[in-house]
């Protein structure tokens, strides 16, 4: 379980102390899928970054199943955005990269790494470079690597954004079962209502910076369908997204309304 | 014959022919007081060149010394470089404060600087190894050191979750990141090391390639003074052709063009 406890944040810019995060508390349970979002800049990718380490909270904690973190976590695994797989090495050596950190033996991590990726449907493209993958298959290693070190909470931040919009279904769908079938917790980060509402059994809305929390809402989308692709059909799904696009209080004037 | 091959069959031939009009003009224009002899020599005046040079026993000799300087030059100014462009980055504090001084250094003109290096290491190899050192350290340093400061931090970020310790970035992200920088380095860098080391003979110097040069010329013997360019022409296009074949080497992944 991964809990985050009255966070806040801020730090220091140019025009002074910028508030980011004020107050921040949610938690996210063993097998549940939690989407974070909110108005874009309004700090939500900063509180993964707060959970793995990268950044310090000003106040407030965030706990692993009780414990405050305060280092890079092993049981924490994160997907990010922008692709992180090392261009100079090949997939399999991508893949294999979290445990090769962790001082595993060479053969045992090979090992590892090759059953992993056969089971993402990357069998065959082992000795390849990244870039000879298309965009949904290097996601698929970059999730590959992140899952080769087991983490019981995954982290996703915007993963999905630079996909196409079937790749993106068909990932998604495939997070969404690797996730349940290891019972994991995962917080997902996005700024994609429909994304939200289809993969999480929870979106915890967040306000303009300084961002608080504003309204959490279950939802059972994700559990109902047969797969992300059949969430939006269900009934229901276009009123929780009316609702979650209210309390985002986004305005939509357009260009007429402006004139 | 495929459209390709019927290319490369004209233009390696069409390269033969312009060598051809070049040797075969060449010999007849000076045979026949069209070129004047002063200027410009035959290519059987400049064979005529190689036996003399061969028989005094200084042409192989004179080769021997500027190849010597030229790698040495290009292979210790390198490693320096490139240990200083990756190491500096690594200590910002260092790194600001000395940063300027280099960029000095960096701007003076080698012939400028030779004389500086013929007095301290005196008229034998030491020197020209020198200055070759000294052009090529800045030839890979600059490449080096930009690309080490312009990192991409969601790598650094990305192994960091992944619990890496700085020994580890620096020897899984930021040394294969550079490698790229490094090949530009020494393919700048090969060129210049051989500069480096004829000009140091052309200051001062017993012997090399281009002691034999600035003699040949002050003794209006222009056959000699043609073989000497002649002979760091095809050294030069070796040297850079070895480079070049080095490139798949230190970026396998830029040269597996699969998409």
């Amino acid at each position: 379980m991964l809990e985050f406890r009255d966070i806040s944040f801020s730090f220091s810019g140019r025009r002074g102390n910028v508030e980011v995060l004020r107050n921040v508390s949610f938690a996210c349970r063993e097998d549940e899928i939690v989407a974070v979002i909110g108005p874009s800049g309004c700090g939500k990718s900063t509180l993964l970054s707060l959970a793995t380490s990268l950044r310090k909270p000003s106040a407030g904690e965030v706990r692993i199943d009780g414990k405050v973190v305060k280092g890079p976590d092993p049981r924490l695994g994160m997907l990010f955005q922008q692709t992180t797989l090392l261009p100079w090495r090949s997939v399999v050596e991508n893949v294999e990269l979290g445990l090769e950190i962790r001082g595993e033996p060479k053969a045992a991590r090979r090992q590892k790494a090759v059953s992993l990726m056969a089971q993402y449907g990357l069998g065959g493209f082992e000795r390849k470079y990244p870039h000879a993958l298309s965009g949904g298959m290097q996601k698929r290693a970059a999730l590959a690597q992140t899952l080769a070190i087991e983490p019981t909470v995954l982290l996703l931040d915007e993963p999905f954004a630079a996909l196409d919009a079937q790749t993106r279904v068909v990932i998604q769908n495939d997070v969404v079962k690797i996730c349940r079938a290891g019972r994991r917790s995962m917080v997902i980060v996005t700024h994609d209502i429909a994304e939200a509402l289809a993969m999480a059994d929870r979106v915890v809305v967040l306000t303009r910076r300084p961002a608080t929390v504003k309204e959490i809402y279950e939802v059972p989308f994700s559990r109902e369908a047969a797969s992300v692709a059949d969430a939006p059909a269900m009934p229901g799904f276009a009123d929780y997204y009316k609702r979650i696009w209210n309390a985002l209080d986004i305005s939509v004037t357009g260009m007429g309304a402006a004139a | 014959m495929s459209p390709t091959t019927l290319h490369h069959v004209l233009v390696n031939s069409g390269r033969l022919l312009v060598l051809a009009v070049i040797l075969i003009g060449t010999e007849l224009g000076v045979r026949y007081g069209v070129m004047s002899q002063l200027f410009f020599s035959s290519p059987s005046e400049i064979f005529g060149a190689l036996q003399m040079q061969w028989a005094k026993g200084s042409f192989l000799p004179d080769l021997g010394i500027t190849v010597f300087e030229t790698m040495l030059g290009l292979v210790a100014g390198s490693l320096a470089g490139m240990a200083v462009g990756l190491i500096l980055p690594q200590l910002r504090v260092v790194s600001n404060i000395i940063e300027p001084f280099l960029m000095v250094l960096n701007g003076i003109p080698v012939i400028v600087i030779a004389p500086l290096f013929i007095l301290w290491l005196g008229l034998g190899l030491a020197s020209k190894i020198g200055i070759s050192i000294y052009i090529v350290f800045f030839a890979m340093f600059i490449p080096v050191y930009t690309a080490s400061l312009r990192l991409d931090s969601t790598f650094v970020n990305a192994l960091k979750v992944m619990g890496a310790s700085r020994h580890q970035i620096f020897w899984k992200v930021v040394v294969p990141s550079s490698l790229p920088s490094v090949y530009t380095g020494l393919k700048i860098g090969s060129g210049l090391a051989l500069i480096g080391a004829v000009i140091g003979e052309f200051v001062a110097s017993r012997a090399g390639l281009g002691h034999m040069i600035l003699y040949a010329s002050g003794t209006l013997d222009t056959p000699s003074l043609y073989l000497g360019i002649i002979t760091i022409a095809i050294f030069a296009a070796a040297l850079s052709f070895a480079i070049d074949a080095l490139g798949p080497v230190l970026v396998p992944y830029k040269f597996s063009d699969e998409k």
